[in-house]
């Protein structure tokens, strides 16, 4: 099995931490990660802005780098959804093609390809899990509130195994944050708004720690919490999955 | 002006962004608990959706059918292009009436032909009924919401208003006594009127009825006290078979407010006698959207305002910040197809988050249509210099990995060195509110280079 | 006017021919007992509901509704009316009705709705002018669902017809449910 690490632009360059826990979670679990270099980005912000044109030479790039993988893993729901839902833009080739199937966000990597749900971590916290949109509504990591489907969360699953985590329950359990790209500065005032509001949900709850398999996500709710001073942590999934007993 | 402006206004006062949002989370959690009662319920929107999408693939021929049997049941059936020739045909027949006095319960048609103020003109009396849209009325205001069209006003801003004009006493805004005060000062009108109108739910191709749906009974008071009933619908509004109405009635009212069923379900098939009933069919647009590919499915709407009440973005900016008849998720894929300049900010108003599609009962991919439209958009509206040449350059940038990589180090060197100052300046929208993540002395290239060195 | 051209646009931009969907009904089927989830629905959109003997109607009638005084009744087991209407009644005459008895055809366990064709009310305002509505519906004539409910409908004689589903209603001013927005402003089912 030959799995390709992708790690998105923002968390290259802003939050490595993040990038060293998912490739340390991986080989720990027995995967052998190969780290292609020369990765740009997925071309998600360009095609969100209407500028899906001119996002298909980072297109080509991803495709270039990660055709000869069985598996491409990435810690960011919203990325891999890009590559799999909009990357319709380029040729179907047979490289685009596979690139687009074999393309999995971290947390449904582990849960059904490894087939783990306990990745043997330990993390005595009360944690409140934000399930981000592309993740979930997008690539389907669980069951979303709006459909009458049965329950199921893949990160979920993977977070009840960590030892001494305290998963708390939320009001509004799948709520979008705010983030949404571009969004966040071209209609500032209500995605503030919004991040605000999710992070009072969680505030409300008792969380100690957020979390979520999208760090673009975590990063705009952190910037409303560090600048308002609240009393919360924000971690993306794979640092509290790679912390050990 | 557009909905980041709008929006912008609107959350000056927070305190009412979120009395707005309780209040239509609150529809969405009744809607989430009513549909929970269905079983079947994902069935029941896959069965709707492929109806409305096989009506759309031959809608020239239901049309057709649907005129054939209204016109043997005795039902007058006109045919209108636009908004223009909509208004004229309605005012014909008010004309050979010689109607002064028309009652009209809620049909988003209507608004959208803006038919109230054309008659008005004329004058012609136009009473909306709905107690939402009579609110509005009062107010001169368009409805903010195609099933709640006075969400936006608070029990306190009614109170005032209906002092000012049907002389009710100050009640701090009690709903029971001002709902009471309406349905008698709408009983009068009535009584009076002349010719009622209405919108359609459903018309059904097999039988040549039609259906309207109201939960306060305006729509059967209206039509069935006055002379002649004027029904007006968009073309999409058909439906092959009455029995279709059991997929489409379980459906509507769950998705609208959580109701089981609305209140009163009426089929219309044919006129009592000595009375007469007008049915309008009207485009205005609405062949040009089945023409696009990509936004034909916009047409299946049955204008439960589901999307509306989920959003979140729409439940903090408010019906008004679209600026459209239709506002919200499905007013934004709507609205561009029909003046896409005035209406280019609106597929940008949504984070794509998605939740509009899934509670959409004839499932229509919405925020699938709302990145599409953003595409057009930016091809054929002119776009802020800066936004584009910024969004161009990225693009150039990330499909050079090591300009890619330059950059990046660049652009660290200066988050981490800059001073405050500047980061925080009045351009950077992300900074007003938030702040930026801290700069860490390597990147995940860095660290990785440096790791395969130690490990080599 | 705009007929040819809007059926013309039509067909030069409508997709090839989609097949209509196969509806399984069995997705829907539920083994409930529907007299009592009638029942609870008909409590639910904030309608009165009782199982009544039916010589016993008009007392059960009378002692909900004692004040009624102008009363139309078309159900033929309820001899209370003191209106007398027929198809030539002009309808704003029906203004001052306190009390409509009718009679409807079948009940939807799921939404608590009744089925109610002209034949049953001979003037189609009176269902909704009325101040209070009393609707008298044979108990075996309950069905799960609206599916289940149109199959029967269907062979109806089509004129005017409508599912009701509690007392008039409006949530319009801040979403606070107020029962008697235009139409009757009380609803009580008799399960006979």
């Amino acid at each position: 099995m030959k799995v390709g690490l992708f790690i998105p632009c923002y968390i290259n360059q802003l939050y490595p931490q993040v990038g060293i826990a998912t490739l340390e979670l991986l080989e720990k679990l027995g995967v052998t990660v190969y780290y292609p270099q020369g990765q740009t980005c997925c071309g998600q912000p360009l095609g969100n802005s209407g500028y899906e044109e001119d996002s298909k030479g980072a297109c080509q790039v991803f495709v270039e780098n990660f055709k000869e993988y069985d598996y491409i893993v990435g810690p960011s729901g919203s990325c891999i959804y890009h590559v799999k839902h909009h990357f319709d833009i380029l040729e179907q080739t047979p490289d685009v093609i596979k690139v687009r199937n074999n393309a999995y966000e971290m947390c449904e990597f582990i849960v059904k390809v490894l087939g783990i749900t306990d990745v043997g971590a330990s993390f005595p916290h009360k944690v409140g899990l934000h399930k981000s949109c592309h993740g979930l509504r997008g690539l389907k990591l669980g069951s979303c509130s709006e459909r009458m489907d049965p329950y199921y969360s893949t990160e979920e699953e993977l977070l009840n195994q960590v030892k001494g985590l305290e998963l708390m329950p939320l009001t509004r359990k799948d709520e979008c944050c705010g983030f949404g790209g571009t969004f966040s500065v071209f209609e500032e005032a209500i995605s503030v708004k919004m991040g605000k509001d999710r992070i009072h949900d969680h505030l409300d709850s008792g969380v100690e720690v957020i979390t979520g398999a999208d760090h673009s996500c975590l990063m705009h709710m952190e910037g409303l919490i560090n600048r308002n001073k609240q009393p919360l942590k924000v971690m993306h999934i794979a640092e509290i999955l790679n912390t050990s007993m | 002006m557009s909905h980041a402006k709008q929006a912008e206004i609107f959350n000056k006062n927070e305190a009412k962004v979120n009395w707005h949002d309780k209040a239509l989370w609150y529809v969405r959690e009744k809607r989430d608990n009513s549909a929970h009662n269905v079983k079947g319920w994902e069935h029941l929107r896959d069965s709707a959706s492929g109806i409305k999408a096989h009506v759309l693939s031959n809608l020239d021929e239901y049309l057709i059918q649907f005129e054939q049997n209204a016109l043997q049941n005795g039902i007058k059936v006109h045919w209108a292009s636009d908004a223009e020739e909509h208004n004229t045909i309605i005012h014909e027949i008010l004309k050979d009436h010689k109607a002064e006095k028309v009652v009209k319960s809620k049909s988003m048609l209507t608004e959208e032909c803006h038919l109230n103020p054309y008659l008005e003109e004329k004058g012609i009396e136009v009473i909306d009924t709905d107690l939402g849209e009579r609110i509005v009325q009062l107010a001169k205001e368009p409805p903010s919401h195609i099933v709640l069209p006075a969400i936006h006003k608070t029990k306190e801003e009614v109170d005032v208003l209906f002092q000012e004009h049907l002389g009710t006493k100050a009640s701090q805004g009690d709903p029971e006594y001002l709902t009471n005060a309406a349905r008698k000062h709408l009983r009068g009108k009535f009584l009076n009127a002349d010719v009622a109108i209405t919108g359609v739910n459903f018309a059904v191709a097999d039988t040549g009825g039609f259906v309207v749906c109201t939960n306060e009974g305006n729509a059967d008071m209206g039509a069935h006290l006055a002379k002649v009933h004027i029904a007006c619908m968009g073309i999409e509004k058909i439906i092959p078979k009455e029995g279709h109405l059991g997929i489409f009635l379980r459906l509507l009212a769950r998705s609208a407010t959580g109701q089981p069923i609305t209140t009163y379900s009426s089929h219309f098939n044919k006129p009592t006698e000595g009375k007469e009933i007008h049915i309008v069919i009207v485009d205005n647009g609405r062949t040009e959207q089945l023409s696009r590919e990509d936004f034909r499915a916009s047409l299946h709407c049955i204008r439960c305002g589901a999307c509306m009440n989920t959003c979140p973005i729409y439940r903090r900016s408010g019906g008004h910040s679209y600026d459209a008849t239709i506002p919200g998720p499905i007013g934004s894929i709507l609205s561009p197809g029909k003046d896409l300049k005035k209406h280019s900010s609106l597929p940008f108003a949504s984070t794509l988050c998605g939740s509009c599609s899934n509670v959409c009962p004839v499932k229509i991919n919405i925020h699938e249509q709302l990145y599409k439209w953003r595409q057009i958009i930016v091809k054929e509206q002119p776009q802020p210099v800066v936004k584009k040449s910024i969004l161009k350059m990225t693009g150039t940038v990330f499909s050079k990995p090591g300009l890619y990589s330059f950059i990046g180090k660049s652009a660290r060197f200066a988050l981490k060195y800059a001073p405050k100052s500047l980061i925080y300046s009045k351009l950077n929208a992300w900074g007003k509110a938030r702040d930026l993540p801290e700069v860490k002395n390597e990147n995940f290239d860095d660290w990785y280079k440096k790791r395969s060195k130690n490990n080599g | 006017m705009g007929r040819e051209a809007i059926l013309k646009s039509i067909k030069n931009n409508k997709p090839d021919l989609l097949s209509i969907p196969e509806i399984d009904v069995t997705q829907f089927t539920e083994e409930v007992n529907l007299i009592e989830v009638f029942k609870n629905n008909v409590n639910l959109v904030g309608g009165n509901i009782k199982e009544v003997d039916p010589q016993d109607i008009d007392v059960e009638i009378k002692k909900m509704y004692p004040n009624a005084e102008k009363i139309v009744s078309v159900a033929d087991e309820c001899s209370l009316g003191t209106v007398q209407i027929s198809g030539k009644t002009d309808p704003h005459e029906l203004n001052s009705i306190d009390l409509a008895i009718i009679k409807g055809s079948l009940g939807v366990a799921e939404n608590g709705a009744v089925w109610i064709s002209e034949n049953e009310i001979v003037v189609r305002a009176l269902p909704f002018i009325t101040n209070d509505l009393v609707i008298v519906l044979p108990k075996d004539q309950l069905y799960l669902h609206l599916l289940h409910a149109y199959e029967i409908i269907g062979k109806r004689e089509r004129r005017f017809g409508l599912f009701l589903s509690g007392p008039s209603k409006t949530a319009d001013i801040e979403q606070c449910l107020v029962i008697g927005a235009q139409g009757a402003i009380s609803l009580t089912v008799i399960l006979i």
